[in-house]
């Protein structure tokens, strides 16, 4: 469809412009939000036509096809060189791993952008930074270059940092410094794990694909455990993994709701793309070592977050802890080195980024109309917003897995790949279903139904804004159709990861 | 015309001094003073455009030399456009913060000569030449730190300054009385061969360890490296502000030539026993200085103790030792000079604006002027390292020579210079942060304020630098490396 058009390009771009655009308007301030949607609408639009005529299973007419011949193979691909002394190219293209989730970030974003309709404070910078959270991140899922990687991956925090610190909650200063610091520090172990891998290739390229190939004969499996620990917990940090979790409590807590959607929606999901495109096509051996690292911290993030949940009296706070929980599962089903723990995993990703979005946002609904997320100051708000106690079920029930919808898709899968390698030690995530089903359903029940609650002024609480249902009740379709559907997705996913495993017969 | 090819590789100091000797004079004449910074700034812009114009026809390969003690090369080229481009960020940004004051001639005349010295550092080859430029440079800036002689606070800087200064050229001085004493010769690529002759027929190795000490504290002193730092936070919280700023982006620089120049061409020979210890000294630099600056009230002083940090990564390329970490230490001391004088000179405008000088008082600064707002914002994250500035370009250069030397000839001990970088840059984001959240989060006054229109040039071209080195960091990095190659006796150590 796009010939020889830079689509990517053009797409991250997008955004890129329509921030500086946001930030030149001057006293027009009220139009911010308006220039905001068109231009991340459009790139929502572009992507959208990159996924319909996304091939498959590609073969040479593909658009801008490259294949990796044992590396993944991309679709429109671009390659420019960029600072030549040190062999750094500006590389970008989509394969099946990269694209769902490509999608997923333009998509947040748009709706992000309408959920926060409303914003007085500062429009201008609020939304611009939106926008330049979306370059980034559209940036990391796109690009083969790992300086250019790294660029994009710091990229994103800046804009979260602000988004935090100016319209966040009371605790913002001590939240927003926490994010900042404590995953920069995280993406610098993963900076020196890429320098180190660069020089160890031998050969002057940042490109993802070069430095594979040359680790398959220059990676010693000592350099690999060192260098995969480095990217495991560079990657991690962002997942997050227990014990490194505890910047997101609290920067979720304090984030408005927009920012929190795109931080569990797209900032978490980097964490696991970095994994599976870099840390174990790249360094085999390293994983093959840390297997079984990967595996229990995994489990133990999936209890402890559903442990933690039970007991949060912040709705919003649970939500945050059931992401930990939840992202869990994406590295369960990567630890298992299995087709189908992979897919599962990256479907995972997918999943949890149209519910968590839901999720979050049905929390900035509450605490926007009855003016507390605490959950013993609710009770009986279904009677004063009935469509919204409907969307936030529905968005509960997705969570906690009901089949059907789209999160039951990835985790059974996930437990059926923990199956297929680890037989019965299946039984301990499992608990996890159980626990997950109690937290959410009890709080649910705590806040949405019984009697009405006299704790807070329900006078003025009214249903859920139109610019809050579109958002949600678009996602909640999606989570209905992929839920039903989950093929659609799976296909795009299968063949990228059919590649890993390649990767690891010949590697570990 | 045999004195014309003496003077020929002169020259730029020649016109640098017949600016400098010309402006007093023309204080006399104008009754506006900004016109003297124009005049002041006629030979560093026309010096700035022809080193750029001899950088792109690839002319930095060839060296002119003089009587053996100057040589110009790409490594003093690189210096010079550094030392002239500050110049020019500092003259800039001075009419506007001494328009109350007297003698502003010789304050533009004592900058003219600061760079003459300093240019003068980077091309010596021999140990005296260097000397001299040191002293050029170090005389001329405590006079500049103490120009509001009224002012209890800058005379004092300066009476610390000389008092520091004058200690440290003394054991700078006695230490290339040893050297000459056990080699010979004051020529800096001589010592090593004629150390191995033994001309003195003595055993030279603890003199030379003794040498080597004294110059590290000399020049310590200048590079304001741990424990030999703590004039610099006085000195530069005291100086007039653009003053600071030459003094941390500039002054500092130039111990860095004359450190890199004598260990590295001068001492070869005992490297083995001191790349520990600077290794060490590299580590500790950095972090005091982070650490420091973590509790400072003053904008000047955080600023102070941060440029101490970046010393500290500087000070990497040493130990490592390659021409790959020497360009990472000649890139990021470019790319410092930008941010930090960039980042005084915000401070200057806020000074000059009457905001103050305190980190409170950038407490909603960006209500007030959203240029200064903004500018600081990316001066204090490219400090940080954030890509995509130009502070991530040279951090990325320098720390990835220790991961490569450490993988390559080794010592494998060489990557806990990266991690150390990496740590302490991630420490120094949250001051660095914290004046960025006092900027955008917190309130401060609303009255807004105009910023003088040349000052702003000065910020705007110290951000422009800033940014396009970040987004085109190569010719830059070509530049660097030729000038690392000027050090033939290192390995390559490029990828």
């Amino acid at each position: 469809m796009f010939g020889s058009i830079p689509i990517i390009s053009i797409i991250i771009l997008l955004p890129l412009i329509g921030a500086i655009a946001t930030f030149c308007l001057g006293r027009y301030e009220k139009y911010a939000k308006w220039v905001a949607l068109s231009f991340s609408l459009a790139a929502l639009v572009l992507s959208v036509l990159v996924a319909v005529d996304f091939m498959v299973e590609p073969d040479g007419s593909a658009t801008g096809y490259h294949e990796g011949n044992g590396f993944f193979d991309f679709q429109y691909y671009e390659e420019y060189s960029w600072i030549q002394s040190l062999g750094i190219r500006y590389i970008v293209g989509l394969d099946g791993i990269g694209l769902p989730l490509f999608l997923l970030t333009t998509l947040l974003t748009t709706l992000s952008i309408l959920f926060s309709w409303d914003t007085k404070h500062r429009p201008k910078a609020y939304f611009g930074l939106m926008l330049i959270l979306e370059v980034g991140v559209l940036g990391v899922f796109s690009t083969l270059d790992y300086f250019v990687f790294y660029i994009f991956w710091e990229v994103v925090l800046i804009p979260m940092y602000f988004l935090i610190g100016v319209w966040g909650g009371p605790r913002k200063d001590y939240a927003a410094i926490k994010f900042f610091i404590y995953t920069h520090i995280a993406s610098l172990a993963m900076l020196i794990a890429i320098m180190a891998m660069y020089f160890q290739s031998g050969i002057n390229s940042f490109g993802m694909e070069d430095i594979w190939r040359a680790g398959l004969s220059e990676f010693g499996r000592t350099f690999q455990i060192v260098a995969f620990a480095a990217t495991f917990f560079g990657f991690g940090v962002k997942l997050p993994m227990v014990p490194f979790h505890t910047w997101l409590p609290d920067a979720h807590v304090e984030a408005p709701t927009a920012g929190s959607v795109l931080l569990a929606g797209l900032l978490l999901k980097m964490g696991g793309y970095g994994i599976i495109r870099v840390s174990m096509p790249t360094l085999p051996e390293g994983a093959d070592a840390m297997q079984l690292v990967m595996a229990v911290i995994a489990v133990a993030s999936i209890l402890y977050g559903a442990m933690v949940c039970l007991a949060q009296r912040d709705l919003k706070k649970m939500v945050a802890y059931s992401s930990i929980s939840h992202m869990g599962f994406v590295l369960l089903g990567f630890a298992t080195f299995t087709q189908l723990g992979i897919v599962a995993g990256v479907f995972q990703m997918f999943a949890h980024g149209l519910v968590t979005a839901v999720l979050f946002m049905m929390c900035g609904v509450v605490q926007h109309h009855a003016g507390t997320r605490m959950i013993p100051s609710l009770g009986g708000l279904s009677k004063k917003m009935p469509n919204a106690a409907t969307m936030m079920t529905i968005g509960f029930l997705a969570s906690l897995g009901l089949p059907g919808l789209v999160s039951f898709a990835a985790e059974f899968m996930v437990f059926a790949s923990v199956y297929q390698t680890w037989g019965l030690w299946l039984l301990v995530p499992m608990i996890a279903v159980a626990v997950t089903a109690g937290y959410y359903l009890w709080a649910l029940q705590r806040s949405m139904f019984g009697p009405l609650t006299e704790n807070i002024d329900t006078s003025h609480v009214h249903d859920i804004n139109w610019f809050e249902g579109v958002p949600v009740g678009t996602l909640i379709a999606l989570i209905a159709i992929f839920g039903v559907f989950p093929l659609v997705v799976f296909k795009y996913i299968d063949p990228a990861v059919r590649i890993v495993q390649v990767l690891f017969a010949g590697g570990g | 015309m045999a004195v014309w090819n003496y003077l020929e590789s002169l020259l730029p100091q020649l016109v640098l001094i017949a600016f400098a000797l010309v402006l007093p004079a023309l204080d006399y004449l104008f009754k506006d003073k900004r016109v003297l910074a124009l005049v002041a700034l006629v030979p560093l812009v026309s010096l700035v455009v022809l080193l750029v114009g001899w950088l792109f026809l690839d002319a930095w390969t060839v060296s002119t030399s003089m009587l053996d003690l100057i040589e110009v090369n790409a490594f003093s080229g690189l210096f010079m456009l550094v030392f002239l481009f500050v110049g020019i960020v500092v003259v800039l940004g001075s009419p506007e913060f001494i328009r109350a004051d007297r003698n502003q001639g010789e304050y533009y005349s004592l900058i003219l000569l600061a760079i003459v010295g300093m240019t003068v550092v980077a091309e010596s080859t021999d140990l005296i030449a260097l000397f001299v430029g040191l002293e050029i440079a170090g005389i001329s800036s405590f006079a500049l730190s103490g120009f509001r002689k009224s002012e209890k606070r800058s005379a004092e800087a300066a009476t610390k300054y000389f008092i520091i200064g004058g200690f440290s050229s003394a054991l700078t001085l006695f230490a290339i009385t040893l050297i000459y004493g056990i080699a010979g010769t004051t020529r800096i690529a001589g010592i090593e061969p004629m150390l191995a002759g033994n001309p003195a027929g003595i055993d030279a190795e603890p003199i030379l360890t003794l040498a080597s000490v004294l110059l590290m504290a000399g020049l310590g002193f200048k590079i304001a490296m741990v424990p030999f730092h703590m004039w610099a936070p006085d000195v530069y919280e005291g100086a007039p502000t653009p003053i600071s700023g030459l003094l941390a982006a500039a002054s500092k620089k130039m111990g860095f030539a004359a450190l890199f120049k004598i260990f590295l061409i001068g001492m070869i020979l005992t490297k083995t026993d001191w790349e520990v210890a600077i290794a060490a000294l590299a580590i500790i630099t950095m972090t005091v200085g982070n650490l420091v600056a973590v509790s400072q009230t003053s904008i000047k002083r955080m600023l102070a103790y941060s440029s101490i940090a970046q010393a500290g990564y500087i000070l990497i390329a040493l130990p490592v030792g390659t021409q790959y970490a020497l360009a990472g230490g000649l890139f990021h001391i470019l790319t410092h000079a930008f941010m930090k004088s960039g980042a005084f000179m915000v401070v200057a405008a806020m000074g000059a604006v009457a905001i103050g000088e305190r980190l409170e008082d950038f407490k909603g600064l960006n209500k007030r002027s959203p240029i200064l707002a903004l500018t600081m914002t990316l001066f204090l994250l490219s400090l940080a390292g954030i890509p995509p500035l130009a502070g991530f370009a040279s951090k990325f250069v320098l720390f990835s020579s220790a991961v490569s030397a450490s993988l390559d000839p080794g010592p494998s001990w060489l990557i806990w210079l990266a991690v150390a970088g990496v740590l302490n840059s991630a420490l120094s984001l949250y001051y660095y942060a914290r004046v960025i959240k006092y900027m955008y989060m917190d309130k401060g006054l609303e009255t807004t304020v105009k910023v003088p229109p040349i000052l702003t040039v000065a910020i705007l071209f110290a951000v422009v630098m800033v940014v396009g080195i970040g987004i085109f960091p190569d010719p830059f990095v070509e530049a660097c490396r030729t000038a690392a190659e000027a050090f033939a006796g290192l390995p390559s150590g490029w990828p």
